[in-house]
């Protein structure tokens, strides 16, 4: 046992010598490495491209288009809420006065059932149509024209009672 | 917070409308019965042919809605009258049609039959005016004409 701890000395210095540290290294350090011009260049496109949401710049974007699109929702349902794209009806609302005037085809101050009535027979006859009667202007005076007149008859907005 | 702010304003927007108006509908088909019904219109022309007509209908009491529009029993007004689309779902419409044809009826004849939804309990009662009726040659006639309640 004693012939053992012979071998060993308790008080052996167990650091590192500076100058085997600076060799070892020098041996195992990579051997390629990162120009330091490249290093910058990489570091100044990460600023650029992240500058902007460090600033809250980008974030403040966000927010404000955010409140746009609120925005335009409110208005939307706003206007469905009052009915304001309620369509009344190609019938209803298709005529303004003048067109009015051009279905009264028997001119006597009424335009009802009877007009398109007259049109319808005068068709069937084929007797010769007069121009003024193409009510919807697509070059034929057909049943076509026919309807246009009937709706114009039975519009609501005329208030016959 | 400030992102998140819009997001919640722009649900309620799109979530207080639709439940809004589906609430309306379940209190009014819940706070009153809603039923439908046909009217079925008629028209006498007397011994003369009927060609064409045109006539209005309004609800003077009670609450009705409009929902469909059948043409008549004979031949020469079976086809579905004109119309104006507007009036259904509500409470007034102007009906007319017109027969080109040789077969035109004589006497009483049914013309139309509106179908109507009916709202709450109290009978509504109608207002009906014929406007213009007319004979093969496009024709003034007199005419009268009434309704019948079908079920």
């Amino acid at each position: 046992m004693t012939k053992r701890k012979e071998h060993f000395d308790e008080d052996m210095d167990l650091r590192v010598p500076s100058k085997l540290s600076a060799d070892l290294n020098a041996l195992f350090e990579p051997r390629v490495g990162v120009p330091p011009e490249v290093d910058r260049a990489v570091m100044d496109r990460a600023y650029k491209h992240f500058a902007p949401l460090q600033s809250g710049k980008g974030g403040r974007l966000r927010v404000h288009w955010a409140w746009r699109i609120a925005a335009a929702a409110a208005i939307i349902i706003f206007a469905f809420s009052l009915n304001l794209t309620k369509q009344t009806g190609p019938a209803t609302d298709r005529f303004s006065l003048s067109e009015t005037q051009a279905v009264d085809i028997d001119r006597n101050g009424r335009v009802d059932i009877l007009d398109a009535f007259k049109l319808a027979k005068h068709i069937e006859s084929t007797g010769p149509a007069e121009t003024e009667w193409d009510i919807n202007g697509d070059g034929l005076i057909d049943r076509g024209d026919v309807d246009v007149v009937a709706l114009a008859a039975v519009r609501l907005d005329k208030g016959v009672l | 917070m400030t992102k998140i702010t819009p997001i919640i304003l722009a649900g309620i927007c799109l979530i207080v409308p639709v439940l809004a108006q589906e609430s309306e509908q379940d209190y009014s088909t819940a706070q009153s019965g809603v039923r439908f019904a046909p009217l079925h219109i008629y028209i006498d022309s007397g011994n003369k042919s009927l060609a064409a007509y045109q006539f209005e209908l309004k609800a003077v009491a009670g609450q009705i809605k409009i929902v469909g529009v059948e043409g008549g029993r004979h031949e020469a007004f079976k086809e579905a009258p004109y119309y104006d689309p507007a009036a259904l779902a509500k409470d007034r419409i102007i009906i007319a049609a017109f027969s080109t044809g040789s077969d035109l009826p004589k006497g009483r004849t049914r013309i139309a039959t509106i179908h109507l939804q009916i709202i709450g309990g109290t009978e509504p009662q109608y207002e009906l005016k014929l406007i213009v009726a007319g004979d093969a040659d496009a024709k003034e006639i007199p005419a009268e004409i009434t309704f019948e309640k079908g079920e």
